[in-house]
């Protein structure tokens, strides 16, 4: 008999070797004062960082860190959406793997309690980070307490004052929560020093982050984007194609929203990987339109310009985003492995705009009781999209997403949104 | 088999010289030089310092290869960013044979000219020159092996994403899994400057080893002569001392 848990993988899957391409190196630029490949040694745990490089297809997943996943509910389930299509009178039939279901609410967890157990296992006692929206700052949080870690989050200001169930969450869990830009960092200093109330970014929270943990010794994790980050979440992919395979359903089409690409990269890798579907889709925002404006060149992951540089599709490190609701989505940027398999064609995208977001996630949360996050909204759309066209062609193909997050945090917005579309 | 790199003209003309012959005679069966590039795409902070160091005292590449060639018998391959020649690359190549260069090896040819990195190859051939391939382990098997076969002298193998920055990686299993691939002579070099990183490296099956960044951190602490004193160290090693 098969328990749950040995749905866990023991291992973590790596796509790089089964790129198509070399996928190309991370670089400093011209002119650089000083080694931003350097600074990655001194701001992140050791084990991280070579995982970052690692060009081994199979990572083995330690055994306290699998330990770990099953001890936050691992694994997460695959459920069928039955009455989404009836709703939708589709022949397909629907999965969505549901890491919402995690106590954080979203799949951040994977990658924040790999980080935090290789941090504690190489004696670091403080990890700090940022977090926008504040799914990867709780999941920091959470994951630092499980090691007895300290914790720093650095909020984007909006987000802070916005969402404080976020925060509270964060504090709840032990971290501190500091309102970025801070007066912490010599950044932030300057920052605030121009503008007293400056609402802060995404970046501005990594860079205080970055700078913070360089002053004083400790370790930065990285929520999103880099290789290392979309090996943890592989977890995602392994388990639900397990889990595929007990139901003796084989996938055809799989769909992810993308924000750095963490969570659309964790489930659909192992796929690509193992050979199994023959469509993926990406899904962004049309409102932060990087799949059909950026371009794919070098450019900063962070707006500070404090990291490598790296070869991805990217809107510019400079852009502003306009203020959507799925604040997971407004990064300028998408990991470097996804960008290239969409160049190649491998990877399919589309972009849905907040007014199609907001009615595909109220079509799922009345048709399956779940209220999903904004993000995951977007993929929502995508398999609507997909499981229409097979009710129009007659095809009983299997459509599964990933459900990355729910959304009971982000009330306020749907609210917001609710009298907007009204 | 000991690649040596140097970087063309450091610290200066007259100790460039004398640490090409040093490196030589220690011991060293290929030399690669670099010349500093407009862009050091994937060279770490060492390298991009003796570039620095160079550019400031302004000379003439061409005539200091000439010197250079002159100074030593053994192969001479010019390390250098494809991406920078390209518009002259007929000219340039036309030059370095002219000299006496024996061969290239550009870092950038399966990064970014992916697509059309045999013509490449075949251009350098075409004017009589060795075309050295580089790889690195992110480059998907099936390019290991073709490059392998399209490599003249050895593969070159950088294990790092930098020259010159510990990056903390597996040497033995980034190693054991190209040999598999590679026919061809295996050298490795990019961010391999302990004895211990080489040691492993030569026990994963790889031929030889190219030092660059160890070199000249040697000459930032105690001059030319040091280094080729660390040349005769790693030569030792080879020759399983």
């Amino acid at each position: 008999m098969e328990f749950q848990e040995d749905l866990v993988p023991k291992y973590w899957y790596n796509i790089i070797p089964d790129l198509p391409k070399p996928l190309p190196p991370p670089r400093d630029p011209p002119d650089s004062e000083f080694s931003r490949i350097e600074l990655l040694k001194r701001i992140m745990p050791k084990e991280v960082l070579r995982q970052q490089f690692t060009v081994e297809r199979f990572v083995s997943i330690p055994e306290k860190v699998r330990e770990a996943y099953i001890n936050i509910g691992r694994p997460t389930p695959l459920l069928r959406a039955r009455r989404l299509e009836e709703m939708l009178r589709t022949p397909a039939r629907i999965y969505f793997k549901f890491e919402g279901a995690t106590p954080t609410g979203s799949h951040k967890i994977n990658t924040a309690i790999p980080q935090a157990y290789f941090s504690m296992e190489e004696g670091v006692n403080h990890l700090v980070t940022e977090t926008g929206a504040g799914q990867w700052g709780t999941a920091v949080a959470l994951a630092s307490r499980m090691y007895g870690l300290e914790s720093s989050i650095f909020m984007v200001r909006v987000s802070y004052e916005q969402k404080p169930q976020r925060r509270t969450i964060m504090q709840l869990y032990g971290a501190k929560v500091y309102s970025s830009p801070t007066s912490l960092t010599e950044y932030g200093k300057k920052l605030t020093s121009q503008n007293p109330d400056h609402p802060g970014s995404l970046g501005i929270a990594m860079s205080e982050a970055i700078e913070y943990a360089m002053t004083n010794g400790y370790k930065y994790l990285v929520g999103s984007v880099l290789d290392v980050v979309v090996l943890h979440q592989s977890v995602i992919g392994l388990e639900t194609i397990n889990q595929l395979r007990n139901l003796d359903e084989e996938p055809d089409v799989l769909i992810g929203c993308v924000g750095g690409g963490s969570n659309f990269g964790g489930f659909v890798f192992p796929f690509i990987g193992a050979q199994k579907g023959t469509k993926y889709i990406a899904v962004g925002s049309f409102e932060v339109p990087k799949f059909s404006r950026g371009t794919y060149n070098y450019d900063f992951p962070d707006s500070a310009g404090l990291l490598p540089l790296i070869k991805m599709i990217t809107l510019g490190k400079d852009y502003v985003p306009p203020p959507i609701y799925s604040g997971g989505l407004r990064y300028h940027g998408a990991a470097p492995s996804l960008s290239m398999l969409i160049k190649e064609g491998i990877v399919k995208w589309r972009e849905y705009n907040e007014r199609e977001i907001f009615e595909a996630a109220q079509t799922f949360l009345q048709a399956q009781g779940i209220v999903p996050a904004p993000e995951s909204s977007h993929a929502i759309k995508a398999v609507i999209d997909e499981a229409r066209e097979a009710r129009v062609k007659n095809e009983k193909k299997v459509i599964v997403f990933n459900l990355s997050g729910h959304g009971l945090l982000d009330l306020p917005n749907y609210e917001s949104m609710m009298k907007r579309m009204s | 088999m000991l690649v040596s790199y140097l970087t063309l003209g450091y610290p200066n003309r007259e100790q460039f010289l004398t640490l090409l012959k040093g490196l030589v005679d220690a011991g060293s069966d290929v030399l690669e030089i670099g010349p500093p590039p407009k862009y050091a795409k994937y060279d770490g902070p060492v390298i991009r310092r003796s570039f620095k160091q160079v550019s400031s005292q302004g000379y003439d590449m061409w005539a200091l290869l000439r010197e250079a060639r002159d100074a030593v018998s053994v192969p001479i391959v010019i390390l250098t960013y494809l991406e920078e020649w390209i518009p002259t690359l007929e000219d340039f190549l036309i030059k370095l044979k002219d000299i006496g260069i024996n061969g290239v090896l550009f870092p950038d040819l399966l990064i970014d000219f992916i697509d059309e990195y045999e013509e490449y190859v075949e251009a350098v051939r075409t004017h009589g020159l060795k075309s050295v391939i580089f790889t690195s382990p992110s480059v998907p098997d099936p390019l290991i092996q073709r490059a392998s076969k399209l490599s003249d002298m050895f593969l070159y193998y950088g294990v790092r994403p930098t020259t010159g920055i510990a990056i903390p990686i597996t040497v033995e299993s980034l190693i054991t899994r190209v040999r598999t691939l590679v026919e061809n002579k295996l050298v490795v070099g990019f961010g391999l400057s302990d004895v211990e990183d080489m040691r492993r490296a030569l026990k994963a099956g790889a031929d030889g080893v190219a030092i660059g960044t160890a070199y000249i951190e040697e000459i930032e602490r105690g001059g030319v002569k040091s280094a080729i004193a660390l040349a005769r160290k790693f030569r030792g090693v080879l020759d399983g001392s």
